[in-house]
């Protein structure tokens, strides 16, 4: 609770900077729907000239497709300093600062800036989900969108989860961004039915870095055109365990920062 | 209230062989050097004293800091602040104690040092009572109510600074380590910012450790002063005492007209003052002497016997011509 105050205040503080750079703020958040709607666009013109993708129909890949934008949303909207870990705090001896703080330094972390690409991202994920749904040829009600909202926090927290891991290894090599973006990048695949790839790529994007579980296999919870049912409900389950192996990462590389220092 | 014992901290560096091959070779094998930065140091301070931390750059003195703040884990010894293990239980010991860190700031760039200050009373929990009374006080003492509103960007240096001590000492800290907190700023903001420290320590008997390469910093707040120097301390004692000896030192800097190899001491100086190495510069001889053994007549005479020189000049005696002159007596 003492928590949820204090991110508020940071919340707020942020806001007002933000407020400080409107323009910025806008653009941001236009860019975002610009380069969103571009590549829905793309998915369109692909279905127009085929009707399904190895059994999957336009709608359904659009569910699949929202369901990631919403789940990045989360992670984008209130995570994404994790991605200067190492240049602005790190390289900078901005992380001792944090270290001289009586609270969390993940926490600190986080607080420290809020992404308004985030809410860009989110509108996105909720329109399209808002397309996909009334098309998929199953009954909708109030259950349904309880287990999907579920699956899509799920879906963040592992976004959350992988981008942690791979910021944590600034600790030791100053700045991950590298690692951190190539890996994201993958994420870019989940965006369609993992089906359509080869089992080199499933394999990884399942057993590796488990970016499938933030939009294929929650989806297939819903549609399930390969018997992916089950495994859709292991999502929560596999976002848990994530965020504990990233944690402890974390506090892992926490422990080095101090041993070694920047 | 600050106990150190037989501290050291060792930093491994990695040591890179040149050409792409050295750098693959590194990501497989590597040797690692090790530094250390503080090598078995032990001093007690008791609550309420201002010590001044001194050394030449690269002693040692922020990675103790560091090590006293809870950011470093030592690699050998005990620290004990308030009662607390800092490196192990570091955010209780973060609520107790304060921190200035020169160039570095603890405010938010783009908003008013207000905003700032507000979100560290939820930050520390200060309650608001107090934070409403600190904030007053402080800002008087450091004269700041004209900033408070103003973004920290469109700030000078020196005001920025006197900001930033009011974030340091807003939550009523036991102690408050300042690394070279005067680093950069003009005489009036120096003088303000002393003051500041010494009414809190008067008042609130607030422990402080302070950093500095400035002597007048030294000379106007600390009755003691530890030196350090590659690590290990030289003197803990009594500022008077070194004062006495040392700081009534004479410097004086020549310039000389042509660079040289080797700068050497003209033969009938020799003993009679220390010359200090100066960094990067080839052409300038430095020399500290007692005016009691010398006089400044007599060395300027010597010099320009010696060599031809562009500009002279009489420096304030400097934290390394300290350190040198210790290390010569102790030898
Ligand atoms: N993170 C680090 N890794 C390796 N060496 C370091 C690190 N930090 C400082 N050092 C080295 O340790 C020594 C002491 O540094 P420092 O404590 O910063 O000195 P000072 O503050 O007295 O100038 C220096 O030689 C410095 O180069
Ligand atoms: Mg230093």
């Amino acid at each position: 609770m003492r928590y949820f105050q204090l991110y508020v205040c940071f919340f707020s503080a942020r806001l007002k900077a933000m407020m400080e750079y409107r323009v910025d703020f806008l653009i941001g958040a236009l860019s975002i729907l610009f380069i969103q709607t571009t590549s829905i666009l793309f998915v369109k013109i692909v279905f127009d000239h085929i009707h399904t993708l190895q059994g999957w129909t336009f709608h359904e890949v659009l569910f699949i497709y929202g369901i990631a934008a919403t789940g990045r949303a989360i992670h984008q909207f209130f995570f994404e300093n994790l991605w200067v870990l190492g240049s602005a705090y790190i390289r900078t001896g901005n992380f001792d600062r944090i270290l001289l703080r009586p609270i969390p330094p993940l926490f600190h972390l986080i607080a420290d800036r809020i992404q308004p690409d985030g809410i860009g991202q989110l509108i996105i994920g909720v329109i399209v989900l808002g397309i996909a749904i009334p098309e998929l040829s199953m009954p909708w009600g109030g259950l349904e969108t309880l287990i999907l909202a579920l699956l899509i926090l799920s879906s963040g927290l592992i976004f959350i989860a992988v981008n942690l891991f791979f910021a944590t290894f600034s600790f030791w090599m100053v700045d991950s961004f590298p690692i951190m973006s190539t890996t994201y990048q993958l994420s870019s695949f989940t965006n369609y039915p993992l089906t359509i790839y080869n089992k080199g790529l499933r394999f990884v994007l399942t057993w590796i870095i488990p970016y499938g579980f933030t939009s294929f296999y929650p989806a297939a919870v819903f549609v399930d055109q390969g018997g992916y049912h089950t495994v859709g409900y292991l999502t929560p389950a596999v976002a848990i365990l994530c965020c504990m192996i990233a944690y402890f990462f974390w506090k892992r590389g926490l422990r080095s920062f101090a041993s070694t220092g920047h | 209230m600050i106990e150190v014992r037989g501290l050291s901290k060792h930093y491994r560096i990695a040591k890179r062989k040149q050409g792409l091959l050295g750098a693959i070779q590194g990501l497989f094998i590597r040797k690692y050097t090790s530094k250390k930065a503080v090598d078995d140091i032990s001093f007690t301070i008791a609550s309420g004293e201002v010590v001044g931390y001194i050394g030449s750059n690269g002693a040692g003195k922020s990675t103790t800091i560091k090590m006293l703040s809870g950011i470093l884990t030592p690699t050998s010894g005990d620290v004990l602040v308030n009662g607390i293990v800092p490196y192990r239980e570091r955010q209780k010991n973060a609520k107790k104690i304060g921190a200035v860190f020169g160039q570095r700031t603890q405010l938010m760039w783009d908003l008013a040092p207000r905003e700032s200050y507000d979100l560290l009373k939820h930050i520390y929990q200060i309650p608001e009572a107090i934070y409403q009374k600190n904030l007053h006080e402080m800002t008087e003492k450091l004269q700041l109510h004209s900033l408070l509103d103003i973004p920290v960007r469109q700030l000078s240096l020196g005001q920025k600074m006197r900001c930033e001590f009011v974030a340091a000492f807003l939550h009523d800290p036991a102690v408050v380590y300042l690394d070279e907190p005067t680093i950069g700023l003009d005489v009036a903001a120096k003088s303000r910012i002393r003051s500041f420290i010494k009414q809190m320590n008067e008042e609130k008997g607030t422990t402080i450790i302070l950093t500095t390469h400035d002597m007048q910093d030294i000379e106007e707040l600390c009755r003691r002063i530890i030196i350090i120097d590659n690590g290990q301390i030289l003197y803990d004692g009594d500022l008077h005492a070194v004062k006495n000896s040392f700081l009534h030192e004479h410097v004086i800097s020549f310039e000389l007209d042509e660079e040289k190899e080797e700068i050497l001491i003209p033969g009938e100086l020799e003993g009679l003052v220390t010359y200090i190495p100066e960094e990067g510069n080839s052409n300038k001889l430095t020399l500290s002497f007692h005016p009691e053994t010398i006089s400044a007549a007599q060395v300027i005479a010597a010099v320009l016997h010696h060599y031809r020189v562009r500009d002279v000049s009489i420096a304030e005696p400097k934290i390394e011509s300290i350190v040198q002159e210790i290390y010569e007596r102790g030898a």
